[in-house]
């Protein structure tokens, strides 16, 4: 016998001009059946108007993100079965500009992520556009920020944090996790600086621990870690 | 540019994300009781010192009163705050300032980057290094010694375990 999953789905369209709603599917599901496949089978056969997003279906792209019974997961790596229950409340991210249903608007993340320039610099910009030499590492050097590069910048750390909520100027977990990891990276040359650039009252400062960031990572990347460690950077 | 009422909605939003602790964890709690506790401590000393400034005449007298004057405001405090609803509420409060103290100095040693733990490779479904052992006992230690604080003080006001 097929067994059926309620899926009680948060459906908001900005042209109608009113608050969001939940709309109930019910969605027939079998072992190995994802969050996703559920939303894709609701799409397919029971309402093609539901709008949601993803593309690679294997915890790679960090396109589903979203809040799964009030945590936030990545739809495509969330089993159906293992969440055991009937009734599945799929909504959108938090702290995010909510587009569409289940869409939000991941630019405050990717925004501040570019003002603090989280990608390696070199001194010699043109050596590093063509690099003649190659920049070795000792595997204790790339174990100090190799977890952190694991990040596939999904947004649910950001969903998550109880501080972004409240004050939306906070750089959030992503992106100071991003500058630690830039910071602990033997080939990167701008050193000190980079703490410079969080240590401020909306960046490193207004963390309070509450871990929830790490709590949520499909990637196990740990950001509340490199916010804790790059706030002893700033204390030094 | 946000109107009234979504303004409302939003901080209304806002507060809930930050009161309600959710399926997030432990820490989580941590973070939602540190807060609660920070501002009903914050308001309890406000209103402390309100109530103690009665002793000298209030807060719109800037000269010292006589002696008799202090004597007869300190009785009249007493005789107001000599009942169960300020015993129970005085106990809550030494729950919520030792919580906050002990608490705090967890949260004092994390964020000089101590017993958060290493960066290391991340196994699947491995807890998180900075959600460790080590920062959940200390988090049971501090509601330990706050439920302590909170008998002591229940005891101390109204003798309840006294035979």
């Amino acid at each position: 016998m097929t067994e059926y999953v309620k899926f009680l789905v948060y459906r908001y369209r900005p042209e109608d001009g009113k608050k969001g709603v939940y709309a109930d599917y019910d969605v027939p599901v079998k072992k190995g059946m994802t969050v996703l496949d559920g939303l894709i089978y609701i799409k397919e056969n029971l309402d093609p108007t539901l709008s949601v997003r993803f593309s690679c279906r294997m915890a790679i792209c960090g396109s589903c993100g979203m809040r799964v019974n009030g945590l936030e997961m990545l739809a495509c790596h969330t089993q159906i079965l293992g969440l055991r229950r009937k009734h599945i409340i799929v909504e959108p991210m938090r702290n995010f500009p909510l587009l569409r249903d289940l869409v939000t608007d991941m630019t405050p993340l990717f925004m501040k992520q570019k003002a603090l320039k989280t990608w390696l610099i070199r001194r010699d910009e043109l050596e590093q556009e063509n690099p003649t030499i190659q920049y070795l590492q000792s595997e204790e050097e790339l174990g100090k920020y190799l977890q952190f590069t694991y990040c596939i910048q999904c947004g649910l750390c950001y969903s998550a944090c109880p501080v972004v909520s409240t004050f939306p100027a906070f750089l959030g977990p992503q992106s100071l996790m991003k500058v630690y990891r830039y910071f602990a990276d033997s080939r990167d040359e701008v050193g000190r600086e980079r703490v410079s650039f969080v240590d401020k009252f909306e960046g490193v400062w207004r963390c309070h621990f509450a871990g929830s960031c790490s709590a949520v990572c499909p990637k196990g990347v740990d950001p509340a870690l490199a916010i804790q460690l790059l706030r002893r950077e700033a204390l030094k | 540019m946000l109107s009234q009422r979504e303004g409302r909605t939003k901080v209304l939003q806002s507060l809930r994300v930050m009161l309600v602790p959710g399926r997030y964890g432990l820490e989580r709690w941590s973070f939602v009781l540190q807060r609660i506790s920070g501002v009903a401590v914050s308001l309890y000393f406000i209103a402390h010192i309100l109530e103690t400034g009665n002793f000298v005449g209030g807060i719109t007298v800037w000269t010292v009163p006589e002696y008799s004057f202090a004597e007869a405001a300190h009785q009249k405090s007493v005789e107001l705050l000599k009942n169960p609803v300020f015993d129970v509420g005085l106990a809550v409060i030494g729950f919520l300032v030792a919580l906050h103290t002990f608490n705090g100095l967890r949260l004092i040693l994390t964020h000089f980057g101590f017993l958060v733990g290493k960066p290391g490779r991340p196994e699947p479904f491995e807890q998180p290094a900075s959600l460790n052992a080590r920062q959940r006992a200390l988090f049971w230690l501090s509601i330990s010694l706050a439920v302590f604080a909170l008998l002591y003080t229940l005891d101390a006001l109204m003798g309840v375990f006294r035979v």
